[in-house]
């Protein structure tokens, strides 16, 4: 039977190759899109080959985490999409040569893309978890999906300033949680 | 605990800021068989597992292949449907022809180069094949085969090639060879002798010896004969037949050009814009031709299939008659001792190219 719009997350959900091909016949021309709007910059054709077939495994490996119909599904693979390349270019943009022109971090790198680029962002992601709903998604759109500031408000139908307050204080909770964390591991 | 893919789960996505990429066929290919092959690094470990049970799969899959191809085990099953998969411009002209070609699943060989002959049809004028190369060494973007598929008995041939790398080790590969001098015929034989590959890029030529020689069924043909011409400017086009298989339809038609278009232009070439009485559009492919010079010449040109329920087809011929210039345009005239002279080219006054479009003709379609 063909893969269609109606059968292949689950499919694809049951490790069906076929639903693969699927999906990279239907994303394939929107991921690269995504991918190479973030990652042109640090001009390297390779990096987004191996971004794309990145984004195209994590939805492999983790279709399971997936939830809703074929809509939500575009917009997931999208988010993916975006959150690994904006993962990519800020590897790549460790180097010196690069400028982070394109990406909204301001002056040099801030202490959120260090705290995301260690290794432990499987802590961060657990710390994201205490938040509130609508912090956690501020904080996603601006951490992982490079949002700016103006476009969260835009979408969440809050001014800039409740939006920059709400980081400020998400910040703090989450520093605070961080450092009982480490004094935890520390205690140990 | 959620983790970031369910987190990703609920947010909204704002499309509107990127563009969506124009992917080619090759290139889905590539990420296809990037991510198999990641996926199968990665489940190696578990395979072991089950390599008690797999093992009896592989010994009892073996000789069922073994038993339908005694002397080819074709390992390079990768693409379906080779004919589908090289309409790069995505025409829809192969789209009928993989489920009326012959499977031939031939193998040469050579070098540590396997060349393989997939499927081959034959419309009963045309032979089109798919081939595959494997190589165990990586080679290079553009790879040129030198040598030919012959029709043998033909005195007069045209044909088109086409090769595609999939990936380091692996090309595919269309080719189109037309017998000028035959038509309707009801088998064909074919030899094909690969001397070398070349790579253009890298100055370099792998030697070998692939020889292939194989017998086709022409598929069903119905012929009409016509005569039905249109003419302006001095050109006249006239369609003499059309031959219909169950893939395919092919077109047969003559130019012919006045005495004032011979001395004002240097060479006259027709194109066949194709469309049903449904609206459908048909793209097809030509199939080269012969004449007495320039001007006169016999042409065939072969389309995807007919929709069953058109009842006519409306051609018309768009002409393209051009000068030559030396930007567009080289000949040589080779002695029979070897000896090369370019043929120095006189422009003629006045426009480079100019395009008529003739009448349309209409050919009605019986049961």
């Amino acid at each position: 039977m063909k893969c269609n719009e109606s059968n292949f997350i689950k499919r694809l959900q049951s490790k069906d190759e076929y639903a693969l091909e699927y999906i990279v016949d239907q994303y394939l021309p929107l991921i690269k899109g995504i991918l190479v709007k973030v990652l042109t910059p640090v001009r390297n054709s390779g990096l987004i080959e191996e971004c794309i077939n990145d984004v195209f495994l994590s939805v492999w490996d983790y279709s399971k985490k997936f939830q809703g119909d074929h809509t939500d599904f575009r917009k997931w693979i999208c988010s993916v999409a975006k959150f690994k390349a904006i993962d990519y270019y800020r590897k790549a943009s460790k180097k010196p040569e690069y400028s982070a022109e394109n990406v909204d971090v301001g002056t040099g790198r801030s202490a959120e893309d260090e705290w995301i680029d260690s290794e432990e962002r499987a802590e961060i992601i657990q710390l994201m978890n205490t938040l509130e709903s609508v912090d956690r998604e501020i904080f996603m759109m601006k951490f992982f999906m490079g949002c700016k500031t103006e476009d969260i408000s835009n979408k969440l139908g809050l001014t800039k300033t409740a939006i920059d307050n709400r980081i400020y204080r998400g910040k703090r909770k989450l520093h605070s949680k961080a450092a009982n964390l480490r004094l935890g591991e520390n205690g140990l | 605990m959620k983790d970031i893919y369910e987190l990703l789960n609920g947010m909204d996505f704002d499309e509107s800021e990127f563009e969506l990429m124009e992917i080619s066929e090759v290139e889905k290919e590539k990420v296809k068989r990037g991510l198999k092959k990641s996926i199968k690094q990665k489940n190696r470990s578990s395979w072991k597992k089950g390599a008690a049970a797999a093992a009896i799969f592989v010994c009892l899959s073996a000789g069922m292949v073994g038993m339908t191809f005694p002397a080819y085990a074709s390992s390079i099953p990768v693409i379906g449907d080779l004919f589908k998969f090289l309409d790069t411009g995505k025409t829809g002209m192969y789209d009928h022809y993989k489920e009326f070609s012959t499977e031939l699943n031939m193998r040469e060989e050579s070098n540590g180069i396997k060349v393989t002959i997939q499927d081959a049809v034959f419309d009963g004028k045309t032979v089109s094949m798919t081939y595959a190369i494997e190589s165990d060494k990586k080679l290079a973007e553009n790879l040129l085969i030198e040598g030919s598929p012959e029709i043998l008995g033909s005195p007069g041939m045209a044909g088109s090639s086409q090769v595609t790398r999939i990936d380091e080790n692996h090309y595919v590969g269309l080719f189109r060879s037309t017998n000028l001098n035959q038509e309707g015929a009801d088998h064909v034989n074919m030899v094909w002798k690969i001397n070398s590959l070349s790579l253009p890029n890298s100055h370099t030529e792998i030697k070998g010896d692939w020889n292939f020689a194989f017998s086709l069924k022409a598929a069903d043909q119905k012929e009409e004969v016509l005569n039905l011409s249109a003419k302006k400017d001095g050109v006249q086009v006239s369609i003499t037949k059309i031959s219909q298989t169950p893939m395919s339809f092919s077109l047969f038609y003559n130019q012919t050009a006045s005495r004032n278009v011979r001395n004002q232009w240097d060479d006259v070439f027709v194109e066949l814009d194709v469309k049903d009485n449904l609206g459908n559009s048909y793209s097809g492919e030509g199939n080269g031709g012969s004449g007495k010079d320039a001007y006169s010449m016999s042409w065939s040109s072969t389309f995807e299939k007919l929709d069953p329920n058109a009842t006519e087809l409306i051609v018309t011929p768009h002409v393209q008659v051009r000068k030559h210039t030396p930007e567009n345009h080289g000949e040589a005239v080779i002695t029979a001792d070897g000896e090369k002279r370019e043929v120095p080219i006189k422009q003629k006054p006045g426009k480079v190219k100019e395009d008529i479009v003739l009448d349309a003709m209409v050919i009605p379609l019986r049961d």
